[in-house]
C-alpha cells in the first residue's frame, strides 16, 4: 500500500475522532454487544413484563408480582447489541485519478468513518471491489492497520458485484464510496446494496477535475481504467455540455437512492475537511 | 513592364505567417489529460471505426483573423499598385516660356491671354492632377503634380517669359514621357503648330498670339578694337511694311547717337559704330512698341586681357625676334613683373601662375619643307598651316609627358604639358636661322595663340556681353564666388574650381564678385525668332478625346489592404472582448 495511502488512513483516523456514527433505531440489533437493541435482551436495563412461558429463565420471574396476583409474570431487560457499519469502498482505477486528490480522500474518509464508527460502538467491515468484492486486511482493527487498500482495479463496481458480491450483515448500516462514474442503471446496483441494511449512504466522491469542466483548448482524454482515448475541442458549449452531462449523471443516481431509500451526497476530494458537514447534513456523522 | 510591388523586399515580411501558424498549432496541440471515464465526453467521442484516421487540426477562427490581416499587412507594405479605370485624366500643360509670350495687344500680353485660359479650364473641367512644364530652350518640369488651382496658381509665379526660345516639340515630348501617354496635354503659346493636323489624341495646342508690327535690336556686339571699341547694333523690322523708328544710343550720360531710321518690311539695318575705349556702358533703345524686351540692350566695355610676358633669351637676335612678335599681338601688357608667361633657353620649374616657353634652337638642326602633322585641335596650332615654310629643329624625341603639337615625323616641333601645379610648359624647337617660318604669317598667329591661351586661363570672365539664356563662363581662383542677377537674386558658390557656366535667365547687368574682385556682364534679348511676332497666332489646334473614355492608370493599392486589414482587426477585437474566437 502506498505511503500515502497510509498517511491518509492516519490522518482520517484523527478526523473522525471528532466524530460519531449516527446509528438509526432499526440498526439496533446484531450481536450482543454494548448498546441497547431495539428487543429484550440480558441488560440490566428494564424494559417490560410479560407472562411466563414454559421455558423462561426462571430467575427473572418476578416473585413480588406472583405474590399479589398469584400470576407468574417474567421480567424483560432491555438488549444489548453491537451496531455494524459496512463500509463499500470503489476500488477502481477511477478512484485514484492522477494529479487529484481523489485516493488520499477515499482513505481519510473511510477511515473517518470507521473511526466514527467505533466512537458509537459499531463494528466495521471494508469492502473493495475489485475481481470481487473483497474484504480489506485488519479491517475490524483500526483504520491504520487496514491493509492493501489499493485502488488500481479496471472493473467497475456493478461488474465486481456480478463476481463476487459482498456478505453484508443485515441491519448494519452501509456506506458506500465511489465516484459513480460508469454507464448503467444506478438502481440495480443500489437495491442490491440496499438490500438488507438499516440505513444505506451513498458517498460521490469527485476529483476537483471531475467536477470542474477543462479549460479552453484542444484535449486528447484518456479514460483512466479502459485507456481508450478521444479528442475534443474544449469550447464554451463543450463545457456547458460537459456540465450537464455531470448534472444528469448525478440526477439519475440520486433519483435511484431516493427510490431505494438511500441518502445520497457530493463531495469534492480536495475540499473533503471543509465538506464533513454534508455527512452531517445526511445524518450519516454527529460530533462525538 | 511596371512591377506589381515598389517594395517587393517587404515581402520578406511573410515569414510571419508561418511563424504565427507555429505559434497557434503549438499554442493548440493537443494536451493529454486523464479523466475518471469518458461517460461525461460521450458527446464529442469521435468514431474510431474504420481504422486509423488523421486529425485534422484545430484552429480557432481568431487564427485565420489574424493570419489574413498579417497577409494583408505585409502586402500593404510593399506598396502594391495595380491599373484601375479612371473617367478623367491628368493634365500636363506646357508653357511656352519664350519673351514673344510677352508681346502686348489690347492691353494684354499672350501669357495672361493664357493663364486665364486656364484658370477657365480648370474651374469648368479641373483636371484630377495638373503638372506644369516650362518649354525654353531645354524644357524643365514646374515642380511636381498638383490637384487644384491655387496651386497652379502658386507654380504659375516661376513663368516669367523670359526665355529667348522655347522648345515646345522637346517639352511635349518630355510631357508624354510624364504622362505615360494618358495624361492630356495642353500647350500654351502664342503661335500655331508647324503641323497643324495634331495626330497625337492626347494633345490639344493653344495659342493666343496676335500679329503684331515689331521693330527690335536682334544683334549688338562690343568688341575692342585698339584703343577705341567698336560697337555693332542690328536693327530688324518685323511687319509687312516700312517703318521708322527712333534709335537712341548712349555710353553713360553722353548722347552717341540720336536718329530715326527707316528700314524696310522684314529687313534689317546694321549700324556699326567707335566709341572709346574708355566709354562706360553703352544703352541702345529703340520707341516703344508691342514688344518692350528686345527694344534695349547695354553693351559692356569688353574684356581686355594682356599678358605680362618676360622674354629671359641669352641670344639678342632671337630675344630681338620674340619681343618683335609678341609686341604685334597686341596682347602683351606693358610691364613683365611679375611674369605670367616666360620665355627661355631651357625649362625651369614655376609656379602655377607662369607658364614656360622653351625656345631650343642650338644643336645640330635639321630643316624640314614638310609635311608637318599639325593638331588642329590644339589651341596653339588655331590658324596655323605651316605650308610653304622651312621649319628648322633640333632632332628631338618627344620628352615623357609632352603632348606634340606640331611634328616633322617623330620630331617634335612644339609640345605642351602641364605639371601637377597646374602651370604649363611649352617647348618650341625652332632655329629661325636656317627657317623661312618667321616669315610667314604662321610665326605672329603662333605667338598669338600662346597669349591667347594663357588668357583663356587666367581667372575672371571671358566676356562682358552675352545673349540671353547663353552662358557665361567664369575661370576662377578657388575663392568664393558670389552672383547677383539683375533682379537683385543672389547665388553663391562658396568652394569652385575651375569654370563656372553661369545661367542668363534674365536680361540686365550681372555682377560677379570673386574673392575681392567684382566684375560684370551684360546679357540682352538678342533673339530675332522671338522678335518675330509677324507669324503669332490664335486659335486651336487638335482636341483630346473623350473625357468620359475608360482608361488604366497606374494606382496606388496600399489602402484597400489597408481598410481590409483595420476591418479584420477590428472583428478580431470584437471576436475577443466577447470571448467567442475560440480562444
Amino acid at each position: 500500500m502506498e505511503p500515502a495511502i497510509r498517511q491518509a488512513l492516519r490522518d482520517g483516523e484523527q478526523l473522525g475522532l471528532r466524530y460519531a456514527l449516527q446509528i438509526p433505531q432499526v440498526a439496533a440489533s446484531g450481536w450482543t454487544g454494548s448498546r441497547s437493541g431495539r428487543r429484550a435482551g440480558s441488560s440490566i436495563d428494564f424494559q417490560d413484563y410479560r407472562e411466563y412461558q414454559p421455558g423462561d429463565d426462571l430467575r427473572f420471574i418476578d416473585w413480588g408480582i406472583y405474590a399479589r396476583t398469584d400470576r407468574l409474570a417474567v421480567k424483560l431487560f432491555r438488549e444489548e447489541v453491537t451496531p455494524h457499519l459496512d463500509l463499500i469502498l470503489d476500488g477502481s482505477r477511477s478512484m485514484n485519478l492522477e494529479n487529484t486528490a481523489k485516493a488520499k480522500a477515499v482513505a481519510q474518509l473511510a477511515a473517518l468513518l470507521a473511526t466514527a464508527a467505533a466512537n458509537a460502538q459499531c463494528t466495521q467491515a471494508v469492502w473493495l471491489s475489485g475481481e470481487g468484492f473483497q474484504r480489506l486486511p485488519n479491517d475490524s482493527l483500526t483504520p491504520s492497520a487496514w491493509d492493501k487498500l489499493e485502488l488500481a482495479s479496471q472493473r467497475s463496481p456493478d461488474q465486481s458485484f456480478e463476481i463476487l458480491p459482498p456478505t453484508f450483515r443485515r441491519l448494519g448500516v452501509r456506506v458506500f464510496i465511489s465516484d459513480l462514474l460508469w454507464p448503467g442503471d444506478p438502481l440495480p446496483i443500489l437495491r442490491r446494496l440496499r438490500e438488507g441494511a438499516a440505513a444505506f449512504f451513498v458517498i460521490q466522491l469527485l476529483g476537483r477535475d471531475d467536477a470542474t469542466p477543462p479549460e479552453h483548448g484542444n484535449l486528447r482524454v484518456a479514460d483512466c481504467e479502459t485507456g481508450e482515448e478521444t479528442e475534443i475541442y474544449i469550447d464554451a458549449t463543450a463545457a456547458k455540455q460537459y456540465a450537464d452531462n455531470l448534472a444528469q449523471l448525478q440526477q439519475s443516481w440520486d433519483d435511484a437512492c431516493r427510490q431505494c431509500g438511500a441518502h445520497m451526497t457530493t463531495l469534492i476530494a480536495e475540499d473533503l475537511e471543509k465538506s464533513l458537514s454534508e455527512l452531517e447534513a445526511i445524518q450519516l456523522l454527529a460530533p462525538a | 513592364m511596371i512591377p506589381f510591388l515598389t517594395y517587393p523586399l517587404a515581402m520578406l515580411a511573410l515569414a510571419t505567417l508561418p511563424a504565427l501558424a507555429a505559434i497557434y498549432i503549438l499554442r493548440n496541440r493537443f494536451r493529454r489529460r486523464q479523466v475518471s471515464s469518458l461517460l461525461l465526453w460521450r458527446f464529442h467521442v469521435q468514431s474510431k471505426q474504420g481504422g486509423a484516421k488523421v486529425h485534422r487540426l484545430q484552429l480557432p477562427l481568431l487564427f485565420f483573423l489574424e493570419l489574413l490581416a498579417l497577409a494583408l499587412l505585409v502586402t500593404a507594405a510593399a506598396g502594391p499598385h495595380w491599373k484601375l479605370p479612371q473617367s478623367t485624366r491628368p493634365l500636363i500643360v506646357v508653357l511656352d516660356d519664350s519673351f514673344s509670350m510677352r508681346a502686348i495687344h489690347d492691353g494684354a500680353s499672350s501669357q495672361t491671354r493664357a493663364r486665364d485660359f486656364l484658370e477657365k479650364l480648370f474651374r469648368h473641367q479641373p483636371p484630377p492632377s495638373t503638372r506644369l512644364i516650362l518649354a525654353q530652350n531645354n524644357p524643365r518640369s514646374l515642380g511636381s503634380a498638383v490637384k487644384n488651382w491655387p496651386q497652379v496658381d502658386e507654380l504659375l509665379r516661376e513663368w516669367n517669359c523670359h526665355s529667348p526660345g522655347a522648345a515646345i516639340p522637346a517639352a511635349i515630348t518630355l510631357a508624354s514621357e510624364l504622362g505615360q501617354q494618358q495624361a492630356n496635354i495642353l500647350v500654351l503659346t502664342d503661335h500655331k503648330p508647324d503641323d497643324e493636323k495634331i495626330s497625337n489624341p492626347r494633345l490639344e495646342w493653344h495659342a493666343f498670339g496676335v500679329p503684331l508690327d515689331n521693330f527690335a535690336i536682334v544683334n549688338a556686339a562690343r568688341t575692342a578694337l585698339g584703343e577705341q571699341d567698336r560697337c555693332l547694333l542690328e536693327i530688324a523690322n518685323f511687319s509687312d511694311a516700312e517703318r521708322t523708328a527712333k534709335l537712341l544710343v548712349q555710353a553713360g550720360s553722353n548722347t552717341v547717337q540720336s536718329s530715326l531710321i527707316t528700314i524696310g518690311a522684314h529687313e534689317n539695318q546694321r549700324l556699326v559704330f567707335n566709341i572709346p575705349s574708355t566709354a562706360p556702358t553703352l544703352h541702345a533703345t529703340l520707341a516703344d512698341d508691342a514688344l518692350d524686351d528686345d527694344n534695349e540692350i547695354q553693351l559692356l566695355p569688353p574684356i581686355r586681357k594682356r599678358v605680362r610676358v618676360q622674354v629671359a633669351l641669352a641670344d639678342e637676335n632671337l630675344s630681338a625676334l620674340a619681343n618683335r612678335t609678341l609686341d604685334a599681338t597686341g596682347l602683351r601688357a606693358a610691364i613683365s613683373d611679375p611674369p605670367e608667361l616666360v620665355i627661355r633657353e631651357n625649362d625651369s620649374s614655376a609656379s602655377s601662375n607662369i607658364w614656360n616657353l622653351r625656345w631650343i634652337f642650338a644643336g645640330a638642326t635639321n630643316a624640314f619643307t614638310g609635311p608637318l602633322v599639325v593638331d588642329t585641335s590644339h589651341p596653339l596650332a588655331n590658324g596655323i598651316a605651316v605650308e610653304g615654310a622651312i621649319w628648322a629643329g633640333a632632332t628631338l624625341t618627344n620628352s615623357p609627358g609632352d603632348v606634340p603639337v606640331i611634328l616633322a615625323g617623330n620630331v617634335p616641333l612644339i609640345s605642351a604639358r602641364e605639371d601637377v601645379l597646374g602651370s604649363r610648359h611649352l617647348t618650341l624647337n625652332f632655329n629661325p636661322e636656317l627657317s623661312t617660318l618667321q616669315n610667314t604669317p604662321d610665326w605672329p598667329i603662333l605667338f598669338w595663340n600662346i597669349l591667347s591661351w594663357r588668357i583663356a586661363e587666367m581667372p575672371g570672365l571671358k566676356e562682358s556681353n552675352s545673349r540671353l539664356g547663353a552662358e557665361v563662363v567664369l575661370r576662377t581662383t578657388g575663392e568664393p564666388v558670389t552672383i547677383t542677377q539683375p533682379d537683385g537674386a543672389q547665388t553663391s558658390f562658396p568652394k569652385t574650381g575651375g569654370e563656372l557656366a553661369l545661367e542668363t535667365p534674365l536680361t540686365g547687368i550681372y555682377s560677379v564678385a570673386m574673392g575681392t574682385v567684382t566684375n560684370q556682364f551684360s546679357v540682352n534679348a538678342l533673339a530675332a525668332d522671338e522678335s518675330d511676332l509677324s507669324a503669332c497666332a490664335s486659335g486651336k489646334w487638335g482636341a483630346w478625346s473623350e473625357v468620359t473614355e475608360r482608361r488604366l492608370e497606374e494606382t496606388s493599392a496600399v489602402w484597400i489592404f489597408g481598410l481590409v486589414a483595420l476591418a479584420l482587426l477590428a472583428a478580431h477585437l470584437y471576436l475577443v472582448t466577447t470571448a467567442k474566437g475560440g480562444r
